[in-house]
């Protein structure tokens, strides 16, 4: 049966032997092993009293707690093993859990070696009872899960450092948009103004603007737009649009005329393949006549219509009929119009990002309809309860606003008198 | 809410043909903006952009159809909106953009209308 190759090796496993041989001397190293492979396994070995007190431990556990058998065994508890924290969840939880369910396993635990330093393990314990059914004793076993926390460790640090990059993008994001709106509305004597600004992602710029700013001769302007697309580039635009506007406007004031020249603009710096475009409302208010009303002269830019809600309670859109997204061709088409504020009128701006919330309405979105019967409830209103009733609105879309959303709102006080009534 | 866009190309004799179903936003407008510079057009031919399974277009949206139409324009060609979903043609109307596009019913009547660049004239 036993063959040699010849060279004289004994003892060793030569390449050629016959698998009897083989398997022979591998169950020769497994029965003399029992012992060694408890002593020496890959995992250490504990088994307690009931109570806790260690009556057997093996030299893995040994080895890596720096102890002796003869420190241990017979002398400690388990528990004197653990850090605080880890004695008192054995305490609360592993010992009760244990004596419930007989079993216990994979429970992370720090264990103290003999010198200070904490050793990070998963431990499972089983009840080991006699044949009456009467527990006995506690085996456990210790896995060493230094490699595993490090890993834990290097997933949380990089967790943390994504975490406060996107905290560092959101602040710049924030302190960008900033710089795209006017820190405070100017005070015009005689108008009750309100603007918002609703934030859709604090990850992405949105490309909504607004302003209103004194011109000569006792006129505002103001305007309220929309950059199509999002992030740094479309706050670029954002920004060139907004100065060319208050520019343009110093330059020649009429509505049509600034949006025409913005448009200039747009088209001559974005044209190609990655073409820029806004929708905006630019206005004047003028002061008209003794009874603090106000003329008010609109040209939109392919903008969704301004709502007027009028004293009398009645509410419509303020149709601007022809005018033209700004920026796509060398000469925009752009509509003009006129309106009185009479005291108790109030007019309102917007952009689609309202509209276009996911809600409830036709195909999913909120809708020009429904804003017009939110308009029509409203009215008659004032600029501060009209933001506030579209800021409340938008609440209660919640996550159903994708895109930013401004609001600016104009309104004549009554007088004092009818105020009373 | 599904924000998927299906962006699917062909080409005709008449021109490439661009078919978009779903919703275009500023989350899928670069899927279309992505297909533009690999579109064959020679001058005289047109771009087909069909919109009939187009379920919303919001201003990036917009932007992109714009980009399309000047890559058109850069090669000589024309561009040809179809089947153009009635809250599309309403926000166009919107933005005044009905009239920057030309807009056919379907892709076939866009090919019909076609008419082939004759020899260049003297």
């Amino acid at each position: 049966m036993c063959r040699t190759d010849g060279n004289g090796k004994s003892g060793g496993s030569p390449p050629d032997s016959q698998p009897g041989d083989e398997q022979a001397m591998f169950s020769a190293l497994l029965e003399d092993s029992a012992e060694d492979l408890y002593e020496h396994a890959p995992c250490g070995y504990l088994s307690t009293t009931l109570d806790g007190r260690i009556a057997k431990i093996n030299r893995t556990l040994l080895d890596w707690l720096g102890y002796e058998s003869s420190d241990l065994v017979g002398r400690r508890d388990f528990s004197d093993l653990l850090t605080v924290g880890g004695r008192l969840y054995h305490e609360t939880h592993f010992g009760p859990l244990l004596r419930m369910q007989g079993t216990i396993s994979g429970i992370a635990l720090e264990l103290k070696t003999a010198d200070g330093d904490r050793l990070p393990v998963l431990v499972t314990s089983i009840i080991r009872t006699g044949s009456d059914g009467q527990p006995l004793l506690i085996r456990t076993t210790v896995f060493d899960a230094r490699d595993r926390r490090t890993y834990e460790a290097e997933l949380l640090r990089a967790r943390q450092e994504s975490d406060r990059e996107r905290e560092r993008l959101k602040r710049l994001n924030a302190t960008l948009q900033k710089t795209l709106l006017p820190p405070t509305l100017v005070d015009v004597p005689g108008l009750d103004v309100a603007a918002y600004y609703h934030v859709a992602s604090a990850d992405e710029v949105g490309g909504d603007f607004y302003d209103l700013f004194p011109l000569a001769s006792g006129t505002w302007g103001f305007f309220l737009g929309d950059v199509c697309g999002k992030g740094a580039a479309a706050a670029a635009v954002t920004s060139l649009a907004r100065y060319t506007l208050r520019a343009a406007a110093v330059y020649d004031p009429d509505p049509a005329a600034v949006l025409a020249n913005l448009n200039t603009v747009l088209n001559h710096e974005y044209n190609g393949q990655d073409p820029r475009f806004c929708t905006v409302i630019f206005g004047l208010l003028t002061p008209d006549g003794d009874e603090g009303g106000f003329q008010v002269t609109l040209a939109s830019g392919g903008h969704p219509p301004a709502l007027l809600m009028r004293s009398d309670g009645h509410a419509d859109y303020l149709p601007t009929p022809g005018g033209q997204l700004i920026g796509v061709l060398p000469d925009a088409d752009i509509a003009t119009t006129s309106v009185r504020l009479d005291p108790g009128d109030t007019l309102f701006l917007h952009t689609d990002g309202l509209t276009e919330a996911h809600s409830v309405g036709a195909d999913g979105r909120y809708g020009d309809e429904a804003l017009l019967e939110f308009a029509q409830e409203l009215a008659p209103t004032t600029a501060r309860d009209t933001v506030a009733a579209i800021r409340d609105l938008l609440d209660t879309f919640g996550t159903g606003v994708d895109d930013d959303t401004a609001v600016l709102a104009f309104n004549v006080p009554r007088h004092s008198s009818e105020e009373q009534m | 809410m599904n924000h998927e866009l299906t962006v699917r190309t062909r080409t005709t004799p008449a021109g490439p043909v661009i078919e978009l179903a779903g919703v275009l936003d500023h989350h899928s407008a670069p899927d279309v903006r992505t297909v533009l510079p690999h579109l064959a057009l020679s001058p005289g031919q047109q771009l087909v952009i069909d919109l009939d399974r187009l379920t919303f277009c919001d201003s990036t949206g917009i932007t992109v159809l714009i980009a399309a139409r000047n890559h058109a324009l850069a090669a000589g060609a024309s561009v040809v909106l179809t089947a153009v979903p009635d809250d599309v043609i309403r926000t166009f109307r919107l933005v005044g953009l009905e009239r920057v596009f030309s807009i056919q019913p379907t892709s076939q009547a866009a090919a019909a209308a076609w008419t082939r660049p004759g020899p260049p004239s003297e």
